[in-house]
């Protein structure tokens, strides 16, 4: 009897100090976790990889009664709206029919111009779109996950969302991709200014304003001015809008996205040809 | 032998309630809402819910739980792996240090406890997530989303209540 009663503190003891090993474990794992992220680790993009196609099917479900929420809404929100939406758009159509015409005159002009010149014409692209399903839970990132089904989509692709950029694959698993918002923190995308075709890197800063970085200092950048992709480092090409500088002050330029990226339903994800996968090993980042 | 298989059956789910509604809470606020500026304004659940059953049921939610939760919040909010993980189990860690104090507190104390130890959660996040960027993360949009986690912690912690009355109704079932 005295003999059970010493095995079973015994295992008793063991247990604890079981338990203790597992906890100081579980912390090692997750300080592993951290530093092999910091060093773009494979591994680390394997397991998100494999928990993206595991629990993707979850949110899939999951969203589904959102979706149906969000056309209810919608459908009232267009209908008291429709007044008011009407006469914006009558306007919108008197203004097109006039920039019409000078479009096809331009665009005679301008196939005239190109076969003088033996202009080479850009690579057509290809798009398909994907269904948001997440979009992420904190502001400590801003990205969002998509389904892409059977579509071949490749890291770097850019997304679009109501004709302009909103971001960038990040990571595609399976059926589902991962977008990194040109708000997130690690989104550097290489800008010009339309007007004054100023060059600059837009810097997501976790905010709704990403920020124009590395620009002159006296640079001719006003509130209002269309931001679009300068094409620099070749993984977007030039002239796709992304937003309106919001406000230039002392320097810091603050751009508002022109794509209300909360209100998106479904996105485009557009191939031209060149991804993330195919450069070099050393540039994990966008320039 | 068929009933006691059953049994631990039985218990192993009741056990689960806990974790299984954490991560169901986490993924319902994923869902995109489609509506202007919502982003900015979604709670951090996992943190609620990590409290709560840390507090109230702490043998069925403890540091391997947390583990989950934070792992799955990586994966989800896309911060770098094991940042979350590591915040979510010292997290625990203090609760558990916490935890015969805040198992004693009325709701409304609850709340008011969960309003500085989360603060604290969240700017030890925002310090470890700035260093790992290596530039301080804009604060303001961090704090936010805590105002918006605060504003929903009544409703978050009714759920659970709702859950524990419901799945675990007698103290240390599992015990």
């Amino acid at each position: 009897m005295k003999k059970n009663g010493a095995w079973l503190l015994k295992i008793g003891q063991l247990r604890a100090v079981l338990r203790r090993f597992f906890v100081v474990l579980l912390f090692v794992c997750a300080g592993m976790f951290f530093l092999l992220g910091k060093v773009n680790s494979p591994m680390v993009d394997k397991i998100d990889k494999a928990m993206i196609s595991v629990t993707g099917p979850v949110m899939s479900v999951i969203e589904f009664p959102a979706r149906i929420i969000h056309r209810i809404y919608t459908y009232f929100y267009d209908i008291s709206h429709i007044y008011a939406d009407n006469k914006i758009l009558r306007a919108e159509n008197h203004q097109l029919m006039v920039l019409q015409n000078k479009v096809r005159t331009l665009e005679v002009e301008n196939q005239l111009l190109e076969r003088l010149l033996n202009y080479v014409p850009p690579l057509e692209a290809s798009f398909i779109s994907a269904k948001i399903i997440a979009e992420s839970g904190d502001n400590f990132t801003h990205m969002i996950l998509v389904y892409i089904g059977d579509e071949n989509v490749k890291r770097g692709q850019i997304v679009l969302g109501d004709e302009s950029v909103i971001g960038r694959i990040d990571s595609v698993s399976g059926h589902y991709a991962k977008v990194i918002l040109v708000t997130d923190i690690n989104s550097k995308i290489p800008v010009v200014v339309e007007r004054t075709r100023v060059r600059g890197i837009l810097s997501g800063n976790n905010t709704a304003f990403p920020q124009m970085i590395f620009v002159r200092s006296n640079a001719d950048v006003q509130e209002g001015d269309v931001i679009v992709t300068s094409g620099v480092g070749g993984m977007f090409p030039a002239g796709l809008p992304i937003g309106f500088v919001s406000s230039n002050k002392g320097g810091v330029i603050s751009v508002e996205t022109m794509a209300d990226i909360s209100r998106i339903e479904y996105v485009r994800i557009v191939d031209y040809g060149l991804t993330l996968d195919e450069l070099p090993d050393s540039s994990t980042e966008v320039p | 032998m068929n009933d006691s298989w059953q049994e631990n059956a039985r218990i192993m789910l009741i056990n689960a309630v806990p974790l299984l509604a954490t991560i169901l809470l986490m993924f319902l606020f994923y869902m995109p809402i489609h509506m202007s500026q919502t982003n900015f304004f979604r709670p951090t659940i996992g943190v609620i819910c990590v409290y709560y059953w840390t507090i109230r049921k702490k043998d069925s939610f403890g540091y391997f739980a947390a583990f989950r939760v934070g792992f799955l919040t990586d994966i989800y909010s896309s911060s770098p792996l094991g940042t979350n993980v590591l915040m979510m189990m010292f997290f625990v860690f203090v609760l558990h240090r916490l935890s015969k104090l805040l198992y004693a507190l009325s709701f409304c104390w609850s709340w008011v406890s969960f309003i500085f130890i989360g603060l604290a959660f969240i700017l030890l996040k925002w310090l470890l997530l700035s260093l790992y960027h290596q530039s301080f993360l804009s604060l303001t949009e961090v704090l936010l989303n805590f105002i918006s986690t605060v504003m929903f912690y009544p409703l978050i912690v009714s759920v659970n209540v709702w859950l524990q009355n419901k799945f675990l109704p007698q103290e240390g079932i599992n015990e």
